[in-house]
């Protein structure tokens, strides 16, 4: 029987939805393709996520245990991985396309002499080819990209399908992990978070994001209100970001973050292309914009053509209304 | 110092796409440096600047993508090697991996310092495949570079948050376009690449063949191209802003159920 593989990755004591969303998607290829899924979770504890890991479906999960694993470095995270691959003999791993997995998928797929695709919209199995479709060309169209490798690698960006339960028992493989740190030849100095760059904008389930109509500080005020009143995560176009307006963390699109909340606030964004692709899979989009033809208005579920100096102190005031009742 | 930059030539994504029966067509047949393999150039010319050394840029590609080393030259790198492929179109990530580590092990370094991806392909999968290949440490997705005190500090662009890595050369980096702006070339500096040393090597040279790289290398197979779908329509609304909250707050309650 041949067995699909799912990193699992967790971030500040949780297992990242969009890993539970490639894994979800995995279950449903491993059963109709009468294969057999596999997880694996590295962490400094990863007892601790078994009992959730179990709801979705795999038949085995390895943990591998290190306190290395919170350094966001790439070497160990390698290393690890390699170790359970050459244990689990996957002919298919399947990650979510975050910023830690692009760090590690090409170098594990030289390590391998496996395929890669990355960063994919949609993947499938014919018999054991993967096929997949990817945005390409600054996510502008899609390719169709196919693998008949005996190993293929394949990340998922974020929102492309849905966290899924199907609980099974699972056997747990603790599999030994000896890292020599000191042979580290890069290490973690520090990492800077500003306000806001603690939540991992692409696990969150509401977003408001500014764009280039909140011109100063006066608009950033309107974001912060509008989010605190929403619980949301605030995001932000290339174009503030870049004059110094929200942080680079925040950027949302094709070389920023890309997120897949259920509700996502435009507020002042324009819609190009590079922008949508980062907040396409969103389930409710609401585009706050004073042109009527911005590209905005045709992703938006909900289009709102207007000042938002004028709209957004009123939503915020409608919004809080709404959560104290 | 020296820094090795992997550069290329891509289409440009600016320009109009269409699709036709799976294949993609431009109007335009122009060609450009790619954006993220410049903010490499530009963040190797600044360090070179600042701390003295010298960037070399490296290409695979055809010999139409001599113009994008010139350019490279023209922003003031130094030199330029030109590993001549005439057709890549059967290349994936891992080959060009390939043949750029077949290049890096015969060629003197510090530094290599790529794109984080291209933007024909936002693969961003060659970076980390060359840095194993060439068993160097790496860092991917700089969006800012230090030199101080011997060692390269890297500023990367993680999932919550931005990490400081401390890594030892040699080293391989790959940038976002987020790093800088890359300088445009002045005339002073069209001038100078014409007179700057540009190397052509072979595949040969190298030991490799385009038949291994595109049968045995490459591993993924593109089989077309599809538009990106649409979303649904959605609803749009002009008027006073009272108006336009009161509509909304409705609908994102009753109809999208979503507050």
């Amino acid at each position: 029987m041949a067995t699909i593989l799912t990193y699992v990755a967790t971030a500040e004591g949780k297992i990242k939805r969009s890993a539970l969303e490639v894994l979800s998607h995995s279950r449903t290829l491993a059963q109709s393709g009468g294969h057999t899924l596999e997880a694996v979770i590295l962490d400094a504890n990863p007892d601790a996520f078994i009992d959730t890991l179990k709801n979705y479906g795999p038949s085995k999960i390895y943990t591998v245990k290190s306190p290395l694993f919170a350094n966001h470095l790439n070497a160990p995270v390698t290393e690890a991985l390699a170790k359970v691959v050459d244990q689990a003999k996957p002919f298919l791993v399947t990650f979510a396309s975050t910023e830690s997995t692009k760090d590690v998928i090409g170098a594990l797929a030289s390590r391998f002499d496996a395929a890669a695709i990355p960063d994919v919209a949609s993947f499938n199995l014919s018999g054991n080819s993967v096929e997949a479709l990817r945005p390409v060309m600054a996510a502008k169209i899609l390719s169709k990209t196919a693998s008949d490798a005996s190993l293929t690698l394949v990340s998922v960006r974020s929102g492309s399908y849905d966290a899924t339960e199907a609980p099974s028992s699972a056997e747990v493989v603790n599999v030994d992990f000896d890292f020599d740190e000191g042979g580290l030849r890069a290490i973690l100095k520090e990492v800077i978070s500003g306000s806001g760059d603690k939540v991992d904008l692409s696990e969150a389930e509401v977003v408001v994001a500014a764009g280039r109509g909140i011109k100063d500080a006066e608009g950033v005020k309107l974001i912060d209100d509008l989010a605190d009143a929403l619980g949301a995560a605030i995001g932000a176009s290339r174009a503030v970001t870049e004059s110094g307006l929200f942080s680079p963390s925040l950027q949302i699109g094709q070389t920023g973050k890309v997120v897949s909340p259920q509700l996502y606030f435009a507020i002042g964004i324009s819609g190009a292309i590079q922008h949508v692709a980062g907040m396409a899979n969103s389930k409710v989009i609401v585009a706050i914009n004073k042109d009527a033809d911005a590209p905005i208005f045709q992703y938006a579920t909900y289009g709102l053509v207007g000042d938002l100096f004028k709209i957004v102190p009123l939503l915020t005031e409608e919004i809080r209304k709404i959560k104290a009742n | 110092m020296k820094f090795s930059v992997c550069i290329k030539q891509v289409p440009d994504v600016s320009a109009p796409i269409s699709i036709k029966d799976g294949t993609l067509s431009q109007d335009s047949d122009r060609m450009v440096l790619d954006a993220y393999s410049a903010s490499a150039v530009e963040e190797a010319l600044v360090l070179t600047e600042a701390h003295g050394g010298e960037v070399e840029v490296v290409l695979v590609g055809p010999e139409k993508a001599k113009e994008t080393i010139r350019k490279a030259l023209a922003m003031g790198a130094a030199s330029g090697v030109h590993i001549h492929v005439e057709d890549i179109s059967g290349f994936d990530s891992a080959a060009f991996a390939e043949v750029l580590a077949a290049w890096h092990k015969k060629s003197s370094y510090d530094v290599i310092l790529t794109g984080k991806q291209s933007q024909d392909t936002d693969a961003g999968l060659t970076g980390g495949m060359l840095a194993w290949k060439l068993e160097l440490p790496y860092v991917a997705n700089a969006v800012g570079l230090k030199f101080e005190e011997g060692q390269f500090t890297v500023k990367r662009q993680g999932d919550s948050g931005q990490e400081m890595i401390r890594v030892q050369h040699p080293c391989l980096i790959t940038c976002s376009n987020d790093m800088n702006d890359p300088r445009i070339p002045n005339l002073k500096g069209i001038m100078a690449s014409k007179k700057k040393p540009v190397q052509t090597i072979t595949l040969e040279d190298l030991g490799l063949s385009v038949e291994e790289l595109t049968g045995k290398v490459t591993k993924t197979t593109k089989q077309g191209f599809q538009e990106v779908p649409g979303r649904e329509p959605g609803k749009k609304f002009e008027g006073d802003a009272a108006e336009l909250v009161a509509t909304l707050s409705n609908l994102l309650q009753n109809e999208a159920k979503v507050l």
